[in-house]
């Protein structure tokens, strides 16, 4: 029964959290992609990390979730197929196989969350430079792009922790 | 390490990889064909579209509420300027009143149908915007089952802001004229300068850090000045003639100094986005 709560729990907010970054960022546009910055939200990966973690019980199918999430993302906003569908669960297998490893607390979250939005972020800069869906040099996507990007993020994290982690121990 | 990258998983790693490449590369070269997207794609992005619709709504009403409270408190000087303003306006309207009734009678007695300027235009919501760094994209609340067709362009209440790029039954992507991807096909505008003449051109690039459209390659000897109207050509088939792009900032001689380069200041703001208006012919 307490198991099952967290089940729906999950994917409804996964994908709420989809629908959520893609609308906060036509709002907040004029402040996040302010010239020479770009920042880009990503509550989906903060949503798919806290579940990795925080699910004691590794009993909600994050992987298959997170892929299925990705593919949303590439047909819905970028019309290119294979990118988030892949980096997701990507992140989500790295965070599976460095979770025993760990000792969990707040600090060492955020130290994997910006690791894993370091990997997302550059994994679809080479696909989309391989792919030739734009031009860019890597310093000014270090400097312009995944900086302020981990910056916002970080924020958002630091928020979002402590209800969050609420919400999983009174769930499950 | 050795659980990392035992044979298995390396295997599997490198086969994901290769099938994610070919998804992508795959994509992008059918990006701009007529036919694209698939059906069962665009079953996808209107189930994607519904439900965003039931979360942008919130959302995009928490704006309209901030962006009313800034309106108010700006209302005493803006009611001044408008004023002033109103006066003129009556004048202008009853001059083009006459002017598109003259027009449509003179067109009807050549049996000239179709012309350039004619265009329907659909107001569709904007949705959301891709959260990505990469792409200048918007999702609108409009799609085939209202006319629109792939390569339409898109304006604000005050100008050009680009054009359409993917068409699904209930909504469809917008690429803005800030989008610096390669792939992007420009649009054919003309200035006009105050005695009249006009210089052709197309849009060749968009200067970020300035907010500024380029229309490079102008060899025309014909004087542009600073202020003068930018307007979209129609040449070329896809663009009504006649859509308001923004004024003339800046003229300067290009890189090699053969040929100048024109710089425009865009009518809309590419950053505040929630009403667009898709101009069907």
């Amino acid at each position: 029964m307490r198991v099952s709560r967290l089940r729906i729990i999950f994917p409804v907010g996964l994908f709420l959290a989809l629908f959520l970054d893609g609308s906060l960022s036509n709002v907040f546009a004029a402040h996040l992609f302010k010239y020479p910055y770009s920042s880009v939200l990503h509550l989906v990966l903060l949503w798919i990390i806290f579940a990795v973690f925080l699910d004691d019980r590794n009993d909600l199918s994050i992987g298959i979730w997170s892929a299925f999430a990705g593919l949303v993302f590439d047909w819905y906003y970028t019309g290119i197929l294979g990118v988030y569908m892949v980096a997701l669960p990507l992140v989500v297998y790295l965070s599976r196989q460095i979770k025993p490893w760990l000792d969990l607390n707040f600090l060492t979250m955020l130290m994997v969350y910006i690791i894993n939005l370091t990997i997302v972020e550059a994994f679809v800069y080479i696909w989309y430079l391989i792919g030739k869906v734009m031009t860019s040099n890597l310093a000014d996507f270090a400097v312009y792009t995944l900086g302020p990007t981990i910056a916002v993020n970080l924020a958002l994290f630091v928020i979002l922790y402590y209800p969050v982690r609420q919400l999983y121990l009174k769930v499950s | 390490m050795q659980k990392f990258f035992s044979n298995r998983k390396l295997v599997i790693v490198i086969i994901v990889l290769i099938i994610s490449f070919g998804l992508m590369s795959v994509s992008v070269a059918v990006r701009n064909k007529k036919s694209t997207p698939p059906l069962l794609q665009q079953f996808g992005n209107d189930v994607a579209g519904a439900v965003d619709r039931v979360i942008a709504w919130p959302v995009n009403g928490l704006q309209g509420a901030s962006n009313s409270v800034s309106d108010l408190l700006n209302t005493y000087q803006e009611n001044q300027k408008l004023k002033k303003q109103v006066d003129q306006l009556a004048q202008a309207k009853v001059n083009a009143q006459t002017a598109t009734a003259e027009n449509k009678q003179l067109r009807k007695e050549l049996k000239l149908n179709n012309s350039l300027t004619a265009y329907t235009a659909v107001t569709a919501n904007v949705l959301t915007r891709t959260p990505s760094s990469w792409m200048n994209q918007l999702v609108i609340s409009k799609g085939a089952t209202a006319g629109i067709k792939k390569n339409m362009p898109v304006m604000s209440q005050s100008g050009l802001i680009g054009r359409v790029v993917e068409v699904n039954q209930t909504n469809s992507k917008v690429e803005l004229i800030s989008s610096t991807s390669s792939s992007a096909d420009k649009f054919a505008i003309q200035v006009t300068n105050k005695a009249g003449s006009t210089v052709n051109g197309i849009v060749t690039g968009y200067d970020k850090s300035t907010n500024l459209i380029e229309m490079g390659s102008v060899t025309s000897k014909t004087k542009i000045k600073k202020g003068d109207k930018v307007v979209t050509s129609g040449l070329g088939g896809v663009t009504p003639k006649g859509l308001y792009v923004g004024t003339v900032a800046k003229v300067k001689q290009d890189d090699y100094g053969l040929a100048s380069e024109v710089e425009i200041t865009p009518a809309a703001n590419l950053t505040d986005l929630t009403v667009v208006t898709v101009a069907v012919q």
